[in-house]
């Protein structure tokens, strides 16, 4: 190993010998060949030296100096663009002129892919689908973070929030739901480094937990390629299941520095559609009209919510000298919180780094630090909740107040708050030895430590039960470090035959600490010191696992139109029980562009312009949890001594879990390039999938996840986006995208059902057999005798899920004179089923959130109405929604008044976020996952987070910004 | 224009960055092996390791009998007459209803990620036991009589709790159901090697003691008495055994359970019958011990072999004894904020005016009801409103009615210790797990479901009181007098008999 890195480091540093040669420069522009708009950052390279590229300045203006005199092949490459080259020839010592213009890639069909293909790879070839998002869609939409971008922007990606608190994360699955034991968020690399992406990252206080997806930011980045399972995430092997995000940053361009300025400053307003004021809670409870609460109907509205004001600030210096370019930036936002202690702080700073050393030998270095701090208030289950408190009619009585304004006064003692410090380092070093040998190494870690205070003083006591006061600290230290290297082979690269090939090995290792001290007891007030506490307890846990393997794939081109592609990974991981060696994930596909045969053009004319057809099999996996393959015993302390009971049973034929998944598609561009289809269906098979299965009580031991069970799903995406018009003038897009998915657990592999959320007594998200992950399982008022009248109750299967099967979004924009775009965005989700908590809440206190149908006993008498335990079903709400997510408009300001300024560009952006939802009910908002630990469900080892139960869960706010940004 | 030295500066920067990069790298894990993980848990393979395995096993048997003692307390108090549960905090009401338990109620059902478990606890502490004894204490050349007797007692008192509350169950994995007659014969046999390990030590006189309840469990009389004696005279006429807790644990299960539900709490979980509202609570402290083993019970046994010899005389003389010591046992002061309310936010008994009456049919009597919220003095260990004088008073002819004080005495003194839903009859049925996972158990088998004599009324009538409001709406007390609606002291005295006449075995 040692001998390993010494010789990585060889090759990044060693000066490699470069032959004095006479050389020449090649110049000139690059624009949009449509309207002539230049194109900044556009690629320029040449075929034969592939590390002597560049890209376009911000006036499309590019220059390669030291070319060898001679005759070379460039390629002009640049998003959403059809790739151009053209043969050029430098003479020494003098610039050559080359300008390029480039015709729109309407099918971006050029678009060069890397994620899951080992190699950079144009989106013809690909014989699965991969979803990528521009620099542009990115920046011009009003989101601070990837998971919010997602929303509505990816089909057959189903992204819910949690709720309107700072510091959490969307709920983001792919395909369907692949597994029963973890979590279906995707992993994400930034620049091939693996990063956090775990959902819950703090003490929940209530069901609502933080989320490291928070602090990845959509600033800086120039694209996001999303593959979502399937072959296209085959060589991430044994964690690709869930599909993968990878996020490129933004590099520098060559030319004179350019500095970007940007602020954001808006408000957000509280979005109150599910709000059930105390009009509806407290009546009953407030009888006297002398009391100071009387009459009084909204007083979480009046207050408890606010507008919060928000800023952001942006700015960022990026350009570059010949082979060197950079890109550094920084960001501070603030946000004050539409409830209280709910404010939130970010900073962040970037630098990306690139040199080529070489022709041949090009180093890049990508450094972030984000610094993230934010209060927050207990929620969901938590007694102490104010939110919901005050709308189930529990405010008096849990607070022990008499009156409104001491209730929130009380609620709001407890001091939540969070900070996080994470930094993310990533360096490449290409090696590229001759014009058909490309080769990568990728290292980078990515650590994040958060901290989460929870401050009660002793005032508090009379709501929480505390003991004078408490204190909880709450760490979590997470490590991932990634080391890949990816070596390309292409050849022949020309001609009837192509081929290219592909080996690599990519590993990472994860390491998890945390640390929850809590201190109860404390004799004077103010103090924020555990150390100071009567009472001290401490607790940790760690976790340590290792991902490693290797991976060939072989594409071969048959007349530039039929791509084959066949590859295979290799894995080995630390959590595989001692029985199971390495793992085999296989893949093979085909890519036809059959609109490239004679027939097409002479058959279909423009009518039907362009046609791939594509198939794909390919495995993906995901492992176990790191030592659940161990036998152990767990201590805890007691009067002083170490007292071990039986922990983890063991499992020494622990593997991962496979998913193999069949994929077909077709991607057409049809009316004259107005109309583009993009259209899959996929049937995906999980076998050996992770259970948690209960050991028979009898053992004394508890549940071992074991590879038992067999999980189905299948789905159709549909991607449709038209050009209605398109001229210098006026350029409108109209976009749609659908997707459906079927989920069955085939085979429990004898297991009993279990439950993976909800509420336990109520209505369970269960497992089962011939059943979708976690259909809801409610107690449903039944009649026992057959006379007609609703006299028992037992659980059954409703038939729907806590998670929606069918989810879409329409997109339209409208671009005037190339310069003031409007845009516009909605998406749905059909079919999820909401469990309520907060009916069940109020019924304690005599409130008829949810009106329960009449119970009779098996003579026939009426014996009041049924209880919210018995009638689970009653508390499930119709979760289909729309929502209009995004209105935005942005203007660039002409280039006349910008260059009076000394300015280069200048634009305003007036967006809006979050502005109308449609629901058929107005209880609980649809689309929040509300309550993601909970307790309740008392069998629910599984990380699975399918959303779907809210106690009152506020929404995530209207938001309102104005925004400018200039470049000089 | 950019000079040489700029561009070799960057360069240089380039380079110091890929370097610094790699030794943050390394810095951050052992790259020499970035394969190699570490459990921090102790595995098989560690414990074997262990210079006195038995030893350090032994603590463990001590807290997980603590837990399985705070889950049996609060099952059988809830699932009795003693409790009623209320709002969410013990899953809802459920136990109150005794006839609706099923294996999927909540304090049945519950795993051993919870601390309600009684099922699970239960067994957990008996295998942990299996594991001692049979596993590793004969391979221990280290562990002594002392720690043997101490770890067959706690297998011992899974078995007894189990026996005494349960229909039928397995005691190890793929068994059908053991019932619960041969499951108290177990604990026969785990108390007896107990007692003959250690002899006059602490856990060979506190074997002596639960060999009397074993005995008086499963009827047989002689040996209920032999052993109840034997326990006075090997421990004294006041002897005392307890599990204690501790409220420094970072783990909550092994705080004094109960007392998270009767004192500090957030919701009116648990809420005495009225009529024992002054020997609540129990528990002041969250590490206050739970008694396991004390002379009041054994008299209580005496008095009981004595009836079923049908010697009331002595009988009586021994239920003086057992009151009069109870009465002299320590008592807590406690500062009780409870509002003592009913799901329907109700005020419940709370003035120490108000009179109870144990049912429509018997006086109303004082003293029964503190008032709260305020510093009340309870006690910790027994007490019995059933002094010696009205004992006396009660004619030898009067069975039944001696039969009832017995059981009275009983409630009382063991209040929150387990004992309640036996002497009712009552016997939970396994956990649904259990059910799920065996493949030699289908729900229906024996010990599936709950067991409820015909003499136990319907619903939850056990913890009905009238009438329900006494309180104007200013919480001025207007009604003084309270009627449980069941004397079930009185039921189980004339319909059941005697306990060690009629164990209800199945």
């Amino acid at each position: 190993m040692k001998y390993f890195y010494f010789l990585l480091l060889c090759i990044v540093v060693a000066p490699t010998a470069v032959l004095a040669q006479q050389t020449g420069t090649l110049t000139g522009t690059v624009s949009d060949a449509n309207n002539g708009s230049p194109l900044p950052g556009a690629n320029i390279g040449l075929l034969e030296l592939p590390t002597k590229g560049t890209a376009t300045d911000i006036n499309g203006l590019y220059t390669i100096p030291d070319i060898p005199v001679g005759t070379h092949t460039v390629v002009v490459r640049y998003v959403g663009f059809r790739e151009v080259t053209a043969t050029v020839t430098i003479q020494a010592n003098q610039a050559t002129e080359q300008d390029f213009f480039l015709d729109e890639d309407f099918l971006n069909m050029e678009e060069i892919v890397v994620t899951g293909q080992g190699a950079s790879i144009e989106k013809r070839r690909l014989s699965s689908d991969v979803s990528v998002l521009n620099s542009r869609e990115i920046e011009s939409a009003p989101v601070a973070s990837i998971d919010e971008l997602l929303q509505g922007r990816v089909t057959g990606a189903t992204v819910r929030a949690q709720s309107a608190q700072p510091g959490q994360g969307m709920n983001i699955n792919f395909r369907g739901i692949t597994s029963a034991f973890a979590s279906q968020t995707p992993v994400i690399y930034i620049d091939g480094i693996r990063v956090d992406n775990r959902s819950s990252t703090s003490l929940s206080q209530g069901g609502e937990e933080t989320s490291a997806l928070s602090e990845l930011l959509t600033s800086d980045i120039e694209r996001i390629e999303i593959t979502k399972g399937g072959a296209a995430s085959t060589l991430y092997g044994s964690d690709a299941a869930n599909g993968v995000i990878q996020i490129f940053t933004k590099r520098g361009i060559s030319g004179e520095p350019t500095i970007t300025i940007r602020t954001d400053q808006g408000v957000d307003i509280p979005d109150t559609k599910f709000v059930q004021d105390t009009g509806f809670s407290f009546p009953n409870q407030v009888t006297d009209p002398e009391h100071p609460d009387f009459g009084q109907t909204s007083f979480l509205e009046d207050n408890f919510l606010q507008n919060s004001y928000f800023q952001n600030y942006y700015a960022s210096i990026s350009g570059g000298i010949q082979d060197l370019t950079y890109h550094v930036s920084g960001r501070v936002q603030d946000a004050e919180g539409v409830q209280p202690n709910n404010s939130s702080t970010l900073y962040s700073l970037r630098g990306n780094l690139q040199a080529s050393i070489s022709e041949k030998l090009g180093i890049s270095f990508i450094g972030s630090y984000t610094r993230s701090n934010f209060q927050r208030l207990n929620n969901g289950t938590a007694i102490a909740d104010p939110y919901t408190s005050f709308q189930v009619g529990d405010a008096y009585f849990f607070s022990g107040a008499d009156t409104f304004d001491e209730a929130l006064r009380r609620f709001l003692l407890p001091s939540i708050k969070e900070g996080v410090n994470r930094f993310t380092v990533a360096t490449t070093a290409t090696y590229n030895p001759s014009p058909f040998f490309f080769s990568r190494f990728t290292a980078g870690v990515d650590s994040r430590y958060n901290e989460q205070r929870n401050l009660e003083p002793a005032e508090f006591d009379i709501v929480s039960g505390n003991d004078s006061g408490l204190i909880e600290r709450f760490n979590r230290d997470y490590s991932v470090v990634t080391l890949e290297y990816a070596g390309t082979i292409n050849y022949p690269r020309e001609g009837t035959l192509t081929s290219s090939f592909t080996f690599g090995a990519q590993g990472f290792r994860e390491e998890t600490s945390i640390a929850f001290l809590s201190g109860e007891t404390f004799g004077l007030p103010g103090t924020e010191d555990i150390g100071e506490a009567g009472n001290i307890t401490a607790n940790e846990n760690r976790s340590q696992i290792f991902n490693g393997g290797f991976y060939f794939k072989e594409q071969i081109g048959i007349l530039d139109k039929v791509f084959l592609d066949a590859g295979v990974r290799f894995d080995g991981n630390s959590a595989f029980g001692e029985n199971v060696g390495l793992q085999t994930y296989p893949s093979v596909g085909i890519a036809y562009t059959v609109s490239d045969e004679a027939f097409w053009g002479a058959t279909f004319g423009s009518f039907w312009n362009e046609t791939k057809l594509r198939a794909s099999y390919g495995q993906t996996g995901k492992f176990p949890d790191p030592f659940s393959r161990d036998f152990t015993f767990q201590s805890s302390a007691f009067r002083g001594e170490s007292a071990p009971r039986f922990d983890n049973p063991g499992n020494d034929n622990l593997k991962p879990e496979k998913t193999a998944t069949f994929e077909l598609g077709v991607e057409s561009a049809l009316l004259d390039e107005r109309l583009a289809v993009n259209f899959t269906y996929y049937s995906s098979q999980t076998e050996d999938a992770l259970f948690f299965v209960p050991e028979q009580p009898a053992s004394g031991r508890g549940v071992q996840l074991r590879n038992i069970g067999a999980i189905e799903n299948e789905g159709i995406e549909l991607a449709l986006n038209a050009r209605l018009i398109s001229n210098r003038t006026v350029d409108w897009w109209l976009g749609m995208n659908y997707s459906w998915f079927r989920n069955e657990v085939t085979d429990m592999g004898g297991a009993a059902d279990f439950n993976v959320g909800g509420s336990s007594l109520r209505a369970r998200q269960r497992v089962a057999e011939g059943h979708p992950i976690g259909e809801w399982m409610p107690t449903v008022p039944i009649d026992t005798n057959g006379d007609g009248l609703l006299d028992g109750s037992e659980f059954q299967f409703v038939g729907t899920t806590p998670y929606p099967t069918k989810t879409g979004a329409i997109n339209t924009s409208v671009t005037l004179f190339n310069r003031l775009t409007v845009f516009a965005l909605a998406d749905w989700a059909l079919d999820a089923m909401i469990f309520d908590w907060s009916s069940h809440w109020s019924s304690f206190n005599g409130l008829e959130r949810t009106t329960l149908p009449a119970r009779f006993d098996t003579d026939g008498n009426e014996i009041g109405n049924y209880s919210t335990t018995a009638a689970g079903s009653f508390l499930l709400k119709d979760g289909d929604y729309l929502k209009l997510r995004e209105v935005s408009v942005s203007y660039d300001i002409p280039r006349k008044l910008t260059s009076q300024l000394n300015l280069r560009s200048a634009s305003v952006f007036v967006t809006a976020r979050n502005l109308v939802t449609w629901s058929r009910q107005s209880l609980v908002d649809p689309e929040l996952g509300g309550v993601s630990s909970n307790s309740d469900a008392e069998e629910n080892l599984s990380g699975l987070e399918l959303g779907g139960e809210q106690s009152s869960t506020l929404s995530i706010p209207h938001q309102f910004r104005l925004g400018i940004q200039v470049q000089f | 224009m950019i000079d040489v030295m700029t561009i070799r500066f960057f360069r240089a920067l380039c380079v110091i960055c890929t370097l610094a990069s790699f030794t943050v790298l390394m810095g951050a894990c052992d790259f020499l092996d970035a394969t190699e993980v570490s459990n921090p848990r102790t595995t098989p393979e560690e414990l074997a390791d262990a210079p006195e395995p038995t030893a350090a096993l032994l603590p463990g048997m001590r807290a997980q009998f603590g837990r399985a003692l705070n889950a049996v307390v609060v099952a059988t108090a809830v699932g009795s007459d003693d409790y009623s549960s209320h709002r969410t905090g013990l899953g809802g009401n459920e136990m109150d209803f005794p006839r609706g338990i099923i294996p999927n109620t909540s304090l049945i059902s519950s795993d051993e990620t919870g601390s309600l478990g009684i099922y699970w606890h239960l067994q957990e502490l008996r295998s942990l036991g299996d594991f001692i004894i049979d596993d590793v204490s004969p391979t221990d050349e280290t562990a002594t009589d002392e720690q043997l007797s101490e770890a067959r007692y706690y297998r011992g008192m899974a078995y007894l709790m189990q026996g005494e509350n349960f229909v039928a169950l397995p005691t190890q994995e793929d068994e059908t159901p053991v019932l619960a007659g041969a499951l108290l014969e177990r604990a026969v046999i785990d108390f007896t090697q107990a007692a003959t390990l250690d002899g006059t030590g602490e856990f060979g006189l506190r074997a002596l003691a639960a060999l009397a309840r074993t005995h008086r469990a499963l009827g047989n009389i002689a040996e209920a008495g032999q052993f109840a004696q034997a326990a006075i005279d090997g421990a004294g006429t006041d002897f005392l055994f307890a599990r204690s807790f501790d409220n420094t644990s970072p783990d909550a299960t092994l705080d004094n359970l109960p007392h998270a539900y009767l004192v500090s709490r957030s919701l009116q979980e648990m809420q005495p019958l009225p009529r024992l509202d002054f020997l609540d609570p129990k528990y002041a402290a969250d590490d206050a011990p739970i008694a396991t083993e004390k002379s009041e019970e054994m008299h209580l046994i005496l008095a009981e072999v004595a009836m079923a010899n049908g010697d009331y005389g002595s009988a009586r003389d021994l239920m003086i004894q057992a009151s009069d010591l109870a009465n002299t046992r320590p008592t807590a002061s406690v500062d009780d904020t409870d509002q003592r309310l009913n799901d329907d936010l109700n005020i419940r008994p709370r003035s120490a005016e108000i009179l109870i009456a144990a049912d429509a049919d018997s006086p109303p009597r004082g003293g029964l009801v503190l008032t709260r919220p305020a510093m009340v003095q309870t006690p910790t260990v027994s007490a019995t409103s059933i002094t010696a004088d009205s004992l006396a008073s009660v004619p030898l002819s009067e069975e039944l009615q001696l039969r009832r004080l017995l059981y009275t005495l009983r409630q009382e003194i063991m209040l929150m210790e387990g004992r309640r839903l036996q002497d009712l009859g009552i016997r939970f049925p396994m956990m649904l797990r259990e059910i799920d996972t065996n493949p030699n158990i289908t729900q229906g088998d024996t010990g599936t479901e709950v067991r409820v004599p015909e003499y136990i009324p319907p619903s939850n009538e056990m913890d009905q009181y009238g009438p329900i409001s006494l309180y104007d709406a200013n919480e001025a007390l207007v009604v003084s007098e309270v009627t449980i609606l069941h004397d079930m002291n009185l039921i189980i005295a004339r319909d059941r008999g005697l306990v060690i006449n009629n164990p209800l075995l199945p």
